[in-house]
């Protein structure tokens, strides 16, 4: 045959007009998200909140757990948007704006409603949730999410959260970093920020380890 | 303030990158190589001016707690408004600067200064902060992308001058991290002095 | 303005409002522009992966084949001085490999010289890698379309080198993802060139290559639809000419 060198999978999709691509499993989706693409260290996400509250591990523990709630639940919303909103009627082009003004209610609503109906949880995550609305990694995620999996609700809330939970997981490690670098006899130029970014560059380069992993 | 001043505070004083401490995600998101870095800047001074300018307009008009949801719509709209008009009529401006026209709706940038500036100050203030604020932006990420294209991968503005054998990884997420670090320690020794 | 309930959900719900109708109404009045500048891009492709120009050649057919949500378009382009065919510009995306962030796409211009294919040139159509790595395969003369540029695809092995040995083609430093991208598009569009000329064959219900072949004549003469076939000999000349 003359296209022995083009793969089976091509040539049947010529041939049938369908492509059947193995679905991703949950296990690959999870641990990607974690570790191989890293919403912080290696897609460049949210990088202003993972500096700025990373001080204290028990804030950047608070911070983590409220971004991932977020994103949990702005996964589902803006799924169902992008399904039953944008998509039928075409107008695709305002993705942008429809996202950016369900997270930003959404944390106001989140802030209200946590107010209300548990003040114990509300002490814990409430005055994180203000910075989330800038947080430019929900926004990001929630558009990358209906784009890889357009069809299933389920996977890309799970792919949403797992991100989310990276992005808690990485905070966490660096806070715990920085208090460490706290502590330690800094070169003054150093202080503060730069060492901060170096010792983040450290920690991307330790997460590079994990890309053959998936 | 003076107008000149306004203008001149965020290359040195007011740096937004290494003073401010903004827009963290694009600066080492887009600084593989150095002219990335100058068109990111670029296009981020120009929505800036323009956001800044609108956001003053309308700074009266916005209930103070719903401000950040009603700065962001504004200025999600006015990039996606650019990104199309650019498409239709600049087709080969698009062509260069595309690719960085929707990361500037999550620059926290704009929206910093459209909270710290443009929200207490009349237009044409606001107007020169966005030039000013746009420099120093563009100026850094200029810088920072040469620094970690000469390193990366050995050339300067996309003119090779080194081999093959660079450390590929300071145009990888770790390099941007390490290499804007180091830059930093340097402004920081430079501007104290 | 006090921050009362009602003022505010005024004001988000008048702002959004606005920014709304203001980007739909841009959006109308650019789409036919944006349609147009991009229908003008790829047009301009066609001609360029086979070393012509617009002035120089024209489109003799297009064949399209629809497979799931992707389409991959073999246009026939033909010399106008003397109704020869160049070559043939496939547009295909990545059908099985996803780049860093979306399918890459890409426009190859396969071109016969005594009997064989070659590959004349390649031109990235859209991509959304990373700028500085997986980006850099729009530079002119990048590692992977120095692996590909006159090479005969037929002996050609779809795979990136780290993972094969075999391999065709140079990985970009540092973007293993989108050169295995680059590689799939690249595979996708000999396929669709050997499907246009009839060698794989649509065993769905879709029209089949010839069959769209005749539908989407462009060109003036009616007859060149039927002379293609026979016109491939005399590619040759056209070929040579390709790659100065």
């Amino acid at each position: 045959m003359e296209f022995e060198n083009i793969s089976r999978e091509i040539v049947q999709a010529f041939e049938t007009g369908t492509i059947s691509a193995a679905p991703e499993t949950l296990f690959a989706i999870i641990i990607g998200a974690i570790f191989v693409n890293n919403v912080v260290l290696s897609q460049f996400l949210g990088i202003c909140p993972f500096l700025g509250v990373s001080s204290k591990v028990e804030t950047s523990l608070g911070m983590g757990m409220a971004v991932t709630f977020v994103m949990a639940l702005s996964g589902v919303v803006t799924w169902c948007l992008q399904t039953y909103v944008l998509q039928p009627f075409g107008i695709e082009y305002m993705q942008t704006i429809a996202f950016i003004l369900v997270i930003a209610a959404l944390v106001q609503m989140v802030e209200i409603v946590l107010k209300k109906a548990s003040p114990a949880l509300y002490q814990a995550l409430g005055i994180f949730l203000p910075l989330i609305t800038t947080n430019c990694a929900v926004l990001g995620i929630a558009i990358i999410a209906v784009q890889k999996y357009p069809f299933d609700l389920l996977t890309g809330v799970i792919f949403s959260v797992a991100t989310a939970l990276g992005f808690a997981l990485a905070l966490v490690l660096f806070a715990g970093i920085r208090e460490r670098l706290d502590v330690e006899d800094v070169p003054k130029a150093f202080k503060g920020t730069p060492i901060a970014l170096i010792a983040a560059g450290l920690l991307a380069m330790a997460f590079m380890g994990f890309a053959g992993l998936v | 303030m003076s107008k000149m001043q306004l203008i001149t505070k965020g290359i040195l004083k007011e740096n937004p990158t290494f003073v401010l401490i903004l827009g963290m995600c694009p600066t080492i998101g887009v600084t593989s190589s150095a002219i990335n870095g100058m068109g990111m800047g670029v296009a981020t001074m120009a929505v800036l001016i323009m956001s800044n300018v609108v956001i003053s307009l309308i700074k009266n008009l916005i209930p103070s707690k719903v401000r950040i949801p009603a700065y962001i719509v504004v200025i999600a709209s006015f990039v996606t408004i650019i990104e199309m008009l650019m498409k239709a009529y600049v087709p080969s401006l698009y062509e260069a600067l595309g690719v960085f026209i929707p990361l500037i709706v999550v620059n926290c940038i704009i929206l910093g200064r459209a909270e710290a500036f443009a929200s207490k100050n009349n237009a044409l203030d606001s107007a020169l902060d966005g030039v000013g604020i746009g420099l120093g932006f563009t100026l850094s990420l200029t810088v920072v992308g040469m620094v970690r294209e000469a390193l990366g991968s050995g050339s300067f503005f996309g003119m090779p001058f080194a081999e093959d054998v660079m450390p590929l990884v300071f145009i990888l997420a770790p390099g941007g991290f390490i290499a804007l670090g180091y830059l930093m320690v340097l402004f920081n020794k430079i501007s104290k002095r | 303005m006090k921050s009362s309930l009602k003022n505010m959900v005024l004001v988000l719900f008048t702002i959004g409002g606005v920014s709304a109708l203001l980007v739909g109404l841009v959006h109308n009045i650019t789409k036919d522009a944006i349609a147009q500048a991009e229908e003008q891009k790829k047009n301009k492709a066609k001609f360029e992966v086979l070393s012509t120009t617009e002035s120089e050649a024209v489109i003799l057919e297009d064949a399209t084949r629809k497979i799931g949500d992707f389409e991959v378009k073999v246009s026939t382009v033909a010399s106008r001085a003397t109704n020869e065919i160049i070559g043939y510009a496939v547009e295909a995306p990545s059908i099985t490999a996803n780049g860093y962030s979306d399918r890459i796409y890409l426009m190859v211009g396969f071109v016969e010289t005594d009997g064989e294919v070659r590959i004349n040139s390649v031109e990235v159509l859209s991509q959304k890698e990373t700028p500085g790595l997986g980006a850099n395969m729009t530079k002119p003369g990048n590692k992977l379309e120095n692996s590909v540029l006159g090479k005969n695809p037929a002996t050609m092995t779809f795979k990136v080198k780290k993972d094969d040995p075999r391999g065709s083609f140079d990985a970009l430093s540092g973007s293993t993802i989108s050169s295995r991208a680059y590689a799939n598009a690249m595979e996708t569009a000999y396929a669709g060139y050997l499907w246009a000329k009839g060698v794989i064959v649509a065993k769905d219900n879709d029209a089949t290559a010839e069959e769209l072949v005749e539908e989407s004549v462009v060109v003036e003469e009616e007859s060149m639809g039927e002379e293609m076939e026979d016109n491939m000999g005399s590619a040759t000349q056209k070929g040579e000419v390709g790659h100065e």
